[in-house]
């Protein structure tokens, strides 16, 4: 029961592209691009997370020229901490994956 | 393309609009980056998982909701709206009913506006959801119980002290749904745990209580009493009674030290202070008991009537003790009948138990909470300062 996941691997996928640097505020495209999610996918997923304070949201403090604000995201304290538990508790299923992926792209 | 792309774009953004307040901001966060997106197909997707996005939330949160609360409305109003001209208790169910739906409607749309809407999260939500399926369940067997037990109409008339004690039961639901409304606002912050703590310990205490008095505790109570008094005594009604009033100071006792040993670890801001957290569990934890117990007696009643026990009220001489005016005499072929249906009608715990349980809960939280965290000492007027 304790080595239950408590997070899928879409999510496990959000939370390493945001524990990768826990300082920086990251926007939403950012994300969809590192971790390969549709924003129908990402979205939820970061309104989740948000909703259990394990990441905090704001709007970018000036109006760029061009474009609309952002919506910005980074990992809370408690965030970083339940992010690197989950992906350490992860890791050891994550790995074959990650290898057949760097398999495929070794012989492509 | 970029036709369609704005389309898409303001439709996003006008059913951003159905979202609440803390969800919109989600939406437009998905809008502002749909320029981001290097090609018009990518920017079409971006925004498809958008209206994705806004169509669940508005499915779950509103319509879902609303067709739950048709779906029970409608079953309220199938068991309890019928009863014929004849039967005292058609008028009293109708009213049940009107009033219970209009209560169930009307005070969310009041509450929010003081306490805010419920707080995000599945387990409020649920908890709600719930609260409103017992309340619809109690009043639909209330009215099953009431058919039955006044059938002799005219022997059963609903004079003017008994409509006001059925206005009564209703106020006192209301305080029920609004205390559940209130527990579930996203104002009233509990520390995590602390409430499905407090309302799972009032449901085992239901399903612990009722098995020892499934018809109610009230011909229980009696029995007794009438042993004080030279009668019988029958020690299995004692023991049943012992059990009920050691629930009634333990499970106080018990949700208000788990709430404060919860609560005391918890030094976020926007939650209530461990003392109000406790008092509020207490009293949560005894108003689910006390609802829980009677849905279940009134269920047991309604599907059971032939087996409720109770004292027979029509005297040898067959005069009716609840008719208007008392001297009317009930026919001999009735007697039988109108026995029974007095039985079935005086059955259960009625609402004294639903007012007065939760005030236990309150009061002994109260108390609980007055010893650990006792008030500040004042200073006395004119005292100087290091005094």
């Amino acid at each position: 029961m304790a080595d239950r996941p408590r997070f899928s691997a879409q999510t496990l996928s959000v939370l390493a592209a945001l524990e990768a640097d826990p300082t920086a505020w990251l926007h939403g495209y950012l994300l969809a691009k590192q971790t390969g999610l549709a924003s129908g996918t990402l979205y939820p997923i970061l309104i989740r997370l948000a909703e259990r304070r394990l990441i905090e949201a704001r709007w970018e403090d000036e109006q760029p020229a061009g474009r609309p604000r952002r919506h910005l995201y980074r990992l809370t304290a408690g965030g970083l901490v339940a992010a690197l538990t989950a992906l350490a508790q992860a890791a050891p299923k994550r790995r074959p994956a990650a290898r057949r992926r760097l398999a495929t792209e070794g012989s492509a | 393309m970029d036709r369609l792309t704005r389309m898409l774009a303001g439709l996003l953004r006008c059913l951003a609009g159905l979202l609440g307040e803390h969800r919109r901001d989600w939406a437009h966060a998905l809008l502002a980056e749909t320029d981001d997106q290097p090609t018009p197909s990518a920017r079409l997707a971006w925004l498809g998982g958008g209206l994705w996005l806004v169509a669940r939330e508005v499915l779950m949160n509103r319509i879902i909701q609303a067709l739950a609360f048709v779906a029970g409305a409608v079953g309220l109003v199938w068991i309890a709206w019928p009863g014929a001209s004849t039967n005292s208790a058609t008028p009293v169910n109708r009213m049940y009913v009107v009033g219970t739906l209009v209560l169930l409607a009307g005070l969310p749309l009041l509450v929010r506006r003081y306490v805010g809407p419920v707080r995000p999260g599945w387990a409020p939500r649920v908890v709600r959801v719930g609260g409103y399926a017992v309340v619809l369940a109690l009043i639909a067997a209330t009215a099953v119980q009431q058919r039955i037990g006044s059938q002799l109409g005219r022997y059963f008339p609903v004079i003017l002290p008994i409509w006001a004690m059925d206005v009564g039961f209703l106020l006192i639901l209301a305080g029920y749904v609004a205390g559940l409304l209130i527990l579930t606002s996203r104002r009233v912050q509990f520390t995590r745990r602390v409430l499905p703590l407090a309302l799972g310990i009032g449901a085992l205490t239901a399903g612990v209580l009722y098995p020892l008095a499934p018809f109610g505790i009230n011909d229980t109570a009696e029995t007794a009493l009438h042993s004080l008094h030279g009668g019988p005594v029958v020690v299995a009604d004692y023991l049943v009674l012992a059990c009920f009033v050691l629930a009634a100071l333990a499970v106080p006792a018990a949700v208000h030290a788990a709430a404060t040993r919860l609560a005391d670890r918890d030094s976020r801001p926007a939650i209530l202070s461990p003392a109000r957290q406790a008092l509020l569990a207490t009293a949560g934890a005894m108003a689910t008991a006390a609802i829980l117990v009677a849905l279940f007696t009134t269920l047991t009643i309604a599907l059971s009537p032939h087996h409720v026990t109770g004292p027979h009220q029509a005297a040898g001489d067959g005069i009716c003790p609840t008719c208007e005016p008392s001297t009317i005499v009930i026919p001999t072929n009735l007697r039988h009948e109108y026995s029974f249906e007095d039985r079935v009608n005086g059955a259960g715990d009625g609402a004294i138990a639903l007012l007065v349980v939760p005030l236990i809960g309150a009061a002994l939280g109260a108390l609980r909470g007055h010893l650990r965290y006792p008030p500040p000492a004042t200073r006395p007027e004119g005292l100087p300062e290091g005094a």
